[in-house]
Parts: C-alpha cells; structure tokens; sequence
C-alpha cells in the first residue's frame, strides 16, 4: 500500500525501515514482546536511543524540541513501521504527554523534557485510572494538597501501565475539592523515585504487567504543574486523543507469518490455504486490514490538512481492536487444538503467538477508552445523537 | 419437550452446587490451575464419597445406574464451580467407552474401581489436533505372540499424567476407506514400559499430554471391543462426550453472567451503575442469549441420550453452538468488567481461557457444523 510522502520524507521512511531491519535484535524483540511493546527496558532504551537519534521518534515535531518538522503522516507511517518490527512501540511520554507538554507546558517544562522525550531518555507513566475512576476519569480522587511552592499528593492510582520501568508520572489528581467536578483536576509531572511512592505489580490475563501506585505525602515542586492549575482535565482528553492512534503494524505481521506458516500446512491431504473455509476467513482478514490501513492514514491526513480528528480516531481504535480479536480467534481456530499451545510448548506454533495474543487482544478494546466509549463519541460527536 | 427437573434431578442439582460452592473455592481452582497433578485429591475423594464417578455405570458395577442426563446436571455444576480434574476423562471418556465396548470381564475389572474412585481414566485418539477423526490415526498395534505392541505419539490426551488406564485408539487393520476401518482400542497400563508422558502448556493450564508409545507390549486381553472396530465404536462415545463437554460449559458461562450482572449492578461510573448504560445492558442481554441457547440444547441432547434415543444430530449441533456461544459470552464478560477481568486476580479470565479449551476439545464448531451438514444429506 503507498503512503503518500514528498520526497524527503519518502527517503527518511526508507532509511528507517533499512534500520529496523539491521538493527533489531533477538534480545529486544524477546523483551519487548515481554513487556507487551511498552518502552522502559534496557534493551529498548538501548535501542530506541539509537533509533530517536535521528529525529525518528518524534519526526512531527519542531526541530528545536528534538523533531523533524515532519508531516504527521511521516509519524504515523513510522509508528506503524515500529510495530511492524515489533521493536516497543507504547510510549507514555514521546507519544501522549509529550505532545500535551508541547501544547499546554510552559518554557521551563519543554526545555526540561521535550528534548530528552524525543531521545528516548527518559519514559513517562501515565497515571490516570484510580480504582473508581476509570471510564469516568471526572471521578478522579487522588488529592494534591496546594503548598504555594509544591504539591503534597496522597492517594492511589490503579493500571499504571509503564509505572515500573518510567522514570516519570503524568499525574492526574483532584487539586479542588468544590465546584464542578472536570474543573479541579489538574496534571503534575512525578519523579517516580521520589519518597512516599510505592510501586505494586498486578499481573494480567496474558501474563504482563500493569501497577497499583500508592502516594504517601509525596512532594511535587509547583514548577512540574502542567498549564494551569485546575484545567488537567482539558490536557487529559487531548492527550488521550493521542493515545488513540493505534498503529497496526504488529497485527499486520502477525497475520502475514500466519499466513505463511498456514501455506506450509497440509490437512486431508491438502495445504491448509486450499481449504475453502480457511480461504475465506484469511480473504476477509486481508479486507480488514486494507480499512485499517485508510482508517488510520486517514487521521494522519486529517492533522495534516489543519483538521482534528474526533469520532474517526474512535473509529480507528474500535475497528483496530475488534479485529485484533477476530485475528486471534480466526487463528485459533484455523490452528485447531495446536493453537492453544504456550510459548514454549512442545509443537508451540509461531512460537505460542497465537495464543497469547488471544488472550492480549482482550484488553484492546477496553483500556485507552472502551469501545463503549468511543461508539458513544462516535454516536454523540460523529453524528450528532443525543446524549441519554 | 418438558424443559423442568424432576424432584431427584433437582435435588442432585442441589446438592452439587452446595457442595462444589463449599469445597471449590475460587483460591483451590487457581492452586489446581498451578498444581503439577492438575485436580485436588482431596476433592476427588469428596467427590467419590458421593458416588458421582459412578453416575452412569450399573449398580452391579458399583455404580447408581442414572442416565446420561443426570451426569450431565453434575458436570454442569462442575463447569459453574471452575472444577478442573480428572473426573471427565475417567467418567466420559473413560467409563463411558467402557460401558460401550467393554467385555463383562473388562467392565468388572475397571468399572468398579472407577466408581469407588480408585482407577482414573482417559482416552488416547487424536494425533493431529485437528478434532476427532479417524484419517489421522497412525499409531499401530502389532499382533505378537502374547498380545500387542503399540507404536506411536498421541496428543492432547487430557490427564494422561495421572491416568491409571489410557485407552489407547491404534490400527491393527490397514485403514480401508476413509482410514475408519482397522482401528482398535486397547486398556493400557499408564505405568507401562515405553510410555512417555509430557504435559503440554496450554492456554487453560487443563493437564493435555503428549503421549508417546514405544513398543508398549500390552496382552490380548486388553483388546477393547473388537478389534478393527473401534471408530464404529467411538463413535457413539464421542458424540456423548461432546454434549458432556457442552454441559461443563453451560455451567461456567452460566457463572460468568452471575459474576459480571452482578459486577454491572455495583460499579459505579459517571454517577450510576454501569448496568444502566444500554451499552452494557445490550451486552448482557446477548450473554444471556448465548447462555440460554447454550442450556437449551444442552438439556436437550443430554435427555436424548439419557432417554436412549437417537441423539447424533442434537449432539452435534450442540457443541457447534455451544462452543461459539460460550467463547462470545466470555468475551463479553470481559467487555463489561473492564480492566479489572482482565487482571490475574479476578475469576472471569479463568472462564475465558477455559472457553477456548473447551471450544477446541472434541471437535470445535466447524468440526461439528460438518457433521450437522453430513446428517443432513449434504
Ligand atoms: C492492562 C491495562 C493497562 C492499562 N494501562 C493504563 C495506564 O497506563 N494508565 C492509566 O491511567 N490507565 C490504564 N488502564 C486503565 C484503563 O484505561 C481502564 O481500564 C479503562 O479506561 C476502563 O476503565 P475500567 O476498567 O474502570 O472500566 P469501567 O469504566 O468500570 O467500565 C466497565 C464497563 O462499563 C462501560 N461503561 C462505562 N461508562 C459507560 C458509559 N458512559 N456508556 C456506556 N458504557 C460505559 C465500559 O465501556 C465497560 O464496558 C489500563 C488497564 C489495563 C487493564
């Protein structure tokens, strides 16, 4: 498929896709599969420091900050490349907070971060959900205590995906306890080493990680306030707009091994793509990917023209992450009993893949905005419905 | 079709799911999922004392001589309480055989022990994993001097690792067409020389073996039935095994849609439970589709076979659509919960795993829907 880029940018996507393939390791693509594609481990900061070098990680901005001044659609193109490799590809600060700080921060903040979010030195964390908000982020409780100076922040987060191999906290806390609700939050930046955090894993269905992290009195100086005070909710909902451009890269490979493992295949004495069933379950997973690749250059095209994607991101995000649950079941199925086998399991096929992203692909439509929410923006922002 | 329980079936019902609410709690199911045996032998022993292991076998074998159906409510209670163990390969796919092929002298020696609890069982068929099916047997049985020698790799044999007694599914003929004639099943001694056992890593952790023959020798009288004959045999078994299976299903998806209506009514976001967004009120109306569907078939073919009345087709209809429908429900449990099912600690992602293995065990829904169409005259 043509992604559509001038010259210099169709140049640069070459030159990136010449680096993936030479300089993605064994190693990396071991943890990375590990940590579920999320920066932070020490093969992925070796790696994407390497690789953000050259501007790739965060091309769409300012050269000053550490960009390329590129198009958003050379982003979008270079994300879905990452995940084709799958070299990590979630990044908490370069891909969500940082194009808030780049916003909404202040001078001092985009001078301390910007430059080393888009070397990949440093990760974020971000640290929304609480035990009772989730959806419903409005209902946020963790309090920060306003100290002239600095913050004093108590309370508890929950699924704080990055929170143990970051090196900061985009925090959403309750900053005023009167007036409405979405208008006493705000974001603070964290060092997560600072004293009084405590950091405790909760493990999931497929085996990766996420964290509860517990705040006890910890001191926040006011100069890592994002914006203004009581307006994070505003900053929260832009950057989880950005949170919602799900490259597809890595399904797209997973299907094409698939596909290449399943023409090696024989059964009843023919090869499994011949079978007219598994045809046509492959015919319209191929179909699906075509949407998936205009559903997602398109929102790249949009932020390219000056226009704001609204109920196409949600689009985007839900057909994504129902496909990828219709990709690992159509897989299992095809794979017969053989499917279910563990990575590293005697006959584990395409080394266990298949199964675990059956039991990944769960989360997809749930976490980054469920796919409840994104149908009621699409319903209510994409077409005007009322709100009940 | 009287869909109700007479007043025996509901107090066996009952009694079934006092007993697994008691015994099996949550914390034993996630032990069993890590524990190397892969069931509780304590719980085993419960469950002998009440005598379900011989639900089905004749009272002069021990057992309580009920029909099908009533096996049925108790695996349905087993599914419902995340039981997992040996007792469907000793009881279904053991016994069961058994009961169908078995000698007089064959089914003295091993149905009573089962009944007591004492023999587990299991059965050795599919090579591939491609479903039941008779093309795919290669493992052979050797006429000797004093019996056979078995030759040859099974996969997917639930509870291999512990079974006393592995019916073992080998050619003694040449396969003839369609590779159903020549089959024979034996009983072999799990502690044989020559047989290897690996337990595979699965999705749902649910004790599947590679099983390895390698000249097992086993004696003439371990001939089950007679020899060549034994798809024809299996036939029967396998169908009532996939109801067997549907009815385990019926039982966990009907607890999953307890746990997540009862998650709906008291999570609370924007103000008000998320029950009350039609979103998610939609969601549990179609999980409660899928269970009812489920449950109707189920009960259906169940009391067919219980009745002893031809039960092919039900059968096969039921576990193409139980299959499909307890995998969606699950997902969709999932759905509703949100992030908090998908963490280890909470029971949905055990159902939803087990969905798929149970989806996957005997034959799936395509496997089963070709049947449906064969019976059809297509
Ligand atoms: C593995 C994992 C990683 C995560 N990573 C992070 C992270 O790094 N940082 C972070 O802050 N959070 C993270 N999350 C949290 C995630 O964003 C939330 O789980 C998600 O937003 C849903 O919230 P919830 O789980 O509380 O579900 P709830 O909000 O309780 O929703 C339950 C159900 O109700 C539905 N619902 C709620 N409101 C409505 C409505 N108005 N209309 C219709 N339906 C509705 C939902 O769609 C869902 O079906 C993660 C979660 C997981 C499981």
């Amino acid at each position: 498929m043509e992604i559509e880029l001038n010259s210099r940018e169709s140049a640069i996507l070459e030159e990136v896709r010449r680096f993936l393939k030479s300089e993605v390791t064994p190693e990396l693509l071991a943890e990375s599969h590990h940590l579920e594609y999320i920066y932070g481990g020490e093969e992925g900061r070796k790696f994407v420091r390497k690789f953000a070098a050259n501007g790739w990680l965060t091309p769409c901005w300012p050269e000053e900050y550490g960009g390329l001044n590129s198009s958003e659609m050379l982003m979008y193109a270079i994300r879905n490349e990452m995940a084709y490799a799958r070299v990590p590809i979630h990044f908490a600060g370069a891909h969500m907070a940082g194009p808030s700080i780049l916003r909404y921060g202040n001078d001092d903040l985009k001078k301390n971060y910007l430059l080393r979010l888009a070397s990949g030195e440093i990760e974020f964390a971000l640290g929304y959900s609480e035990p009772a908000a989730g959806s419903d982020l409005m209902g946020l409780e963790m309090r920060a205590a306003d100290k002239g100076d600095h913050l004093i922040v108590n309370g508890q987060k929950t699924f704080n995906t990055h929170a143990h191999v970051a090196d900061y906290h985009w925090l959403a806390v309750r900053t005023n306890l009167e007036g409405p609700k979405h208008k006493g939050i705000s974001i603070l930046i964290v060092d997560l080493k600072s004293p009084g955090i405590t950091i405790r894993p909760m493990i999931t269905m497929a085996g990766t990680r996420t964290n509860e992290v517990f705040y006890d009195d910890v001191v926040v100086p006011r100069a890592n306030l994002v914006g203004e005070i009581n307006s994070g909710f505003k900053y929260i909902m832009a950057a989880l707009d950005f949170e919602r451009m799900f490259p597809f890269g890595h399904y797209k490979k997973f299907y094409e091994d698939l596909v290449a493992y399943l023409k090696t295949v024989t059964r009843n004495g023919m090869p499994l793509t011949k079978d007219p069933l598994v045809r046509q379950k492959l015919a319209q997973l191929e179909i699906e990917l075509e949407i998936i690749h205009h559903l997602y250059f398109q929102l790249a095209h949009m932020l390219d023209n000056g226009k704001i994607p609204n109920y196409q991101a949600s689009m985007e995000k839900n057909f994504l992450t129902d496909f990828e649950q219709r990709l690992a079941n159509t897989a299992l199925e095809i794979l017969g009993a053989r499917g279910q086998l563990r990575e590293g399991a005697n006959g584990a096929i395409l080394d266990g893949l298949p199964e675990w992203l059956y039991r990944w692909t769960v989360i997809e439509t749930i976490y980054g905005g469920t796919a409840e929410i994104q149908r009621n923006i699409m319903a209510q922002r994409g077409l005007g419905l009322p709100r009940a | 079709m009287n869909y109700s329980l007479n007043d025996e079936q509901k107090i066996l019902k009952d009694t079934a799911r006092s007993f697994f609410t008691e015994e099996l709690k949550s914390s034993l199911v996630r032990e069993v999922e890590e524990d190397e045996q892969g069931y509780s032998r304590k719980l085993w022993e419960s469950i002998a004392e009440f005598g379900w292991m011989g639900t089905i076998i004749p009272e002069e074998f021990g057992g309580f001589e009920a029909t099908f159906f009533e096996l049925s409510l108790i695996l349905e209670e087993m599914g419902y309480a995340g039981y997992a163990g040996p007792f469907f390969s000793t009881v279904v796919l053991g016994a069961l055989t058994i009961l169908t092929a078995g000698t007089p002298e064959q089914k003295r020696s091993v149905l009573e022990e089962v009944s007591l609890g004492k023999r587990l069982m299991t059965l050795a068929l599919e090579e591939t994993g491609d479903g039941p099916s008779a093309c795919e047997i290669a493992t052979t049985a050797k006429k000797v001097a004093d019996g056979f020698l078995l030759n040859g790799c099974k996969r997917f044999v639930p509870f291999a690792h512990v079974a006393d007694t592995i019916i073992c599914a080998a050619r003694t003929g040449d396969g003839g067409k369609n590779g159903e004639e020549g089959i024979s099943l034996f009983l072999v001694d799990r502690r044989s020389q020559g047989v290897s056992i690996e337990v595979l890593n699965t999705i749902a952790r649910d004790k599947q073996c590679d099983v390895v023959f390698n000249n097992v020798l086993v004696s003439g009288d371990s001939l089950l039935g007679e020899a060549g004959e034994g798809w024809q045999l299996l036939q029967g078994v396998l169908r009532v095994a996939s109801v067997a299976k549907c009815a385990e299903m019926v039982g966990g998806a009907r607890k999953v849609l307890e746990m997540v209506v009862e998650y709906a009514k008291t999570r609370k976001q924007f103000g008000q439970p998320i029950g009350s967004f039609q979103a998610i009120q939609h969601h549990c109306a179609n999980m409660l589709t899928c269970l009812d569907s489920s449950a109707l078939l189920t009960f259906y073919a169940s009391k067919r076979i219980g009745q002893g009345l031809s039960y092919e087709k039900e059968a096969a209809m039921c576990k193409a659509w139980v299959s499909d429908s307890y995998r969606k429900l699950t997902a969709l449990g999932h759905q509703v919960m949100g992030g908090v099912g998908f963490i280890d600690e909470s029971d949905l992602q055990i159902y939803f795993r087990r969905a798929k293995a149970a989806e996957q065990a005997l034959g799936d829904a395509t496997y089963h829907r070709e049947i449906v169409a064969q019976l059809m005259g297509l």
